[in-house]
């Protein structure tokens, strides 16, 4: 009776630790965003740094975190999304924060879609920028040409970019390891060079012009007022990024606890062995190829749709390297991680426009260190838990 | 047909200088199996090493003139070491710490060094962002024999690079630090028993790709007369392409992919309608084919698969 009552204090005790955690993390993002001087950003930069270092250190805090999320998911989920979703309440005079916090969004979904790729399958592809700029393009062109609705294109353009992935992924199932990368790279490099002097596209000057998306009478491009309060345009699409994010990381979870995720785990860990099983190599990789550039796509319809404007230097090398380094840093294979590298690989170079220009120098000695210091990741790939 | 000697000449020099940076990657993959993918943006660092020894050299001026023929050699033997040593610095700091890692790792820690090199060429060079005049450091004599005109510093930099070339052959063939990394480069840790010290091996297999790399610098300044900080990533993918399209890890491989993405680029400018834009286009295209069709390139031998 009594070890029963203990296990319950326990519990309750982990449950609003674990709450307590979550609240300090939302604000150290907010207090991280809301700070202009240089020495409160590094302040914000050093807690959050000691606050990871004490949950991955500490045996019982960990303890304690792990068993309070396991516990109670469902008031810790609801808890994060209600942060999530106040966060353009608490910026309402600041449009540019939510500017950021969505295109943080934008890379978190670009991220989920290559983790299947890098993640959970061992496929190291650099034409994120590729598959972003064919959602956007896409739905770019047929909403001025056609004069589709956003809500069309949206899953148009994830069709055409599935597609484009579909064409990439037959020849990439030919090579392996380095060679399948410089694959990748070459055809990213081709996209961007075609994307730059093809006349329909629009050369280097792109396409403009792209209207805001509606929902019944209301734009994309109008404030949101509700209840007497307002928020700026920002919020519609920091919304819309929110949901979009959600959507992938459920979808993110049914594939890992779906036979497909463990297919695509057995082949990461050995193909060859995977084919032995019985495992359709071949099909399983150009599905993850699908499906990344499925949602990357709808990453792309998105984001020329909040820009109105696009041209190719959005999709860069660089673009891939940051959406793999997200991946990286964040923990491969592992959702909640790559959703916090985004965080830390867009916030912080946002943050650091003090020093506008070193912004890529510091992004590149970031990586540097990070690899060298945690080379498995923020948060490492837990070993799948069946009961 | 003087058009179509002039192209090839054209072709050839392109070729040696892609060889240049592919023999690094056949190099570093064929030593510890790993693709230095900064690699382009160290040859791009030599480009402007050249640049700023040129610009003191000029400073010197006023105790008389210095003739060309004395400055140039000195500025290619000082950048090329200064070079050689920094690739030495670069693989001790960076690629060192993820031998045993998984390839994607040192992948992305040498692209990010990729950026690093770029930014800090572009935020501490004065006016970085903009494309800088290259000193002539070649003699620009045009010889024209009939409608034919071949330019003194393209056949120049063919023979550089042919010189360099041999002479790192010579060293990897018949010198004892040559066996060393042919040893290291079959098995590193026999090479070990046998008494080879495989970290200054490595060490010394960098710092050779890293000197042939910043001479490829300064040819490719001395022929574009322009350099930009950026150009390093595009130089740094050819050459990965090359030695991939030829063999990854052979040096003459390395050699045979250098050679066709010289001719295919330089010959789709001249013979295809309005295809200067698209001749990288037409190099990935036909990298992306080798990759798929002949995985192994053109010299190298298929691997079997160990399980």
């Amino acid at each position: 009776m009594k070890a029963g009552l203990d296990m319950k204090l326990n519990q309750n005790i982990s449950r609003l630790l674990f709450l307590g955690i979550e609240t300090v993390l939302f604000g150290l993002v907010y207090f991280f965003l809301v700070f202009e001087d240089m020495i409160s950003i590094f302040a914000v930069l050093a807690a959050m740094v000691l606050l990871s270092i004490a949950i991955n250190r500490i045996p019982s805090l960990n303890r304690v975190v792990k068993e309070g999320f396991s516990h109670s998911k469902i008031p810790c989920i609801v808890y994060g999304i209600l942060f999530v979703l106040a966060m353009p309440i608490l910026f309402k005079d600041k449009p540019y924060h939510i500017f950021i916090l969505f295109n943080t969004g934008l890379f978190a979904v670009l991220g989920l879609g290559l983790n299947w790729q890098i993640g959970s399958t061992n496929i190291v592809n650099f034409a994120s920028a590729a598959s972003f700029a064919a959602g956007a393009y896409a739905s770019a062109l047929l909403a001025i040409h056609a004069g589709l609705s956003f809500w069309i294109l949206l899953p148009v353009s994830g069709l055409v970019a599935a597609a484009i992935g579909f064409i990439l992924g037959l020849p990439c199932m030919k090579t392996k390891t380095y060679y399948l990368s410089l694959v990748t790279m070459a055809f990213t490099i081709i996209v961007y060079l075609l994307l730059n002097n093809m006349d329909w596209t629009g050369g280097p000057d792109g396409i403009s012009g792209i209207p805001f998306p509606q929902i019944g009478s209301h734009s994309f491009g109008s404030p949101i007022s509700l209840f007497g309060w307002s928020l700026p345009y920002q919020a519609n699409f920091y919304y819309l990024i929110v949901f979009v994010v959600g959507i992938t990381f459920f979808v993110d979870r049914r594939f890992r606890y779906s036979r497909l995720g463990l297919a695509w785990n057995a082949i990461r860990n050995d193909e060859i062995a995977a084919a032995c099983q019985g495992i359709d190599v071949t099909y399983n990789k150009v599905l993850s190829f699908c499906a990344n550039f499925f949602f990357d796509g709808i990453a792309g319809a998105i984001f020329a749709f909040s820009m109105g404007y696009i041209s190719p230097e959005s999709f860069s090398f660089n673009v891939s390297v940051t959406v793999v380094t997200i991946v990286i840093v964040g923990g491969l294979d592992n959702a909640a991680g790559v959703i916090l590298g985004a965080l830390l690989m867009i916030l912080i170079p946002e943050k650091l426009q003090v020093f506008q220009n070193y912004r890529m120098l510091i992004f590149g000695l970031i990586i540097i260190v990070m690899l060298l210091v945690r080379p498995k990741g923020l948060f490492p790939q837990t070993i799948r838990k069946y009961e | 047909m003087a058009q179509l000697i002039e192209q090839l000449t054209f072709a050839l020099m392109l070729s040696s200088t892609y060889t240049l940076i592919s023999v690094g990657f056949a190099l570093f993959f064929g030593a510890i199996n790993i693709i230095h993918f900064s690699h382009g943006d160290v040859a791009i660092l030599g480009a402007f090493f050249g640049i700023i020894l040129y610009g003191v050299f000029g400073l010197t001026r006023v105790f008389g003139a210095i003739p060309s023929w004395i400055v140039t050699p000195i500025v290619f033997v000082v950048t090329c070491l200064l070079i050689g040593f920094l690739g030495t610095f670069f693989e001790r700091t960076v690629i060192k710490p993820f031998r045993k890692s998984p390839l994607l790792m040192v992948l992305v820690a040498t692209i990010a060094l990729g950026i690093v090199i770029r930014e800090v060429v572009r935020l501490f060079y004065p006016q970085g962002s903009n494309p800088q005049v290259f000193p002539k450091l070649l003699p620009q004599t045009i010889y024209g024999v009939g409608h034919l005109v071949l330019r003194l510093d393209h056949i120049l930099i063919f023979l550089i690079s042919l010189l360099l070339i041999v002479a790192m052959f010579f060293m990897i063939n018949k010198t004892r630090i040559g066996m060393a990394i042919r040893a290291v480069s079959q098995d590193i840790e026999a090479a070990n028993l046998m008494g080879i010290n495989s970290d200054i091996v490595i060490a010394v297999t960098f710092m050779i790709g890293s000197i042939l790399a910043g001479l490829a610098g300064l040819l490719i300044g001395s022929y574009q007369t322009l350099v930009r900080f950026d150009m390093g990533l595009m130089l740094g993918i050819k050459g990965f392409s090359a030695a991939v399209v030829g063999g990854l890890g052979s040096i003459y491989g390395a050699i045979a992919g250098s050679i066709v993405l010289g001719f295919v680029e330089s010959l789709v400018c001249a013979y295809v309608p309005g295809g200067t834009p698209y001749k990288d286009v037409f190099a990935f295209v036909i990298v992306i084919f080798f990759l798929v069709f002949k995985p192994s390139g053109i010299l190298g031998k298929t691997m079997p698969v160990r399980i």
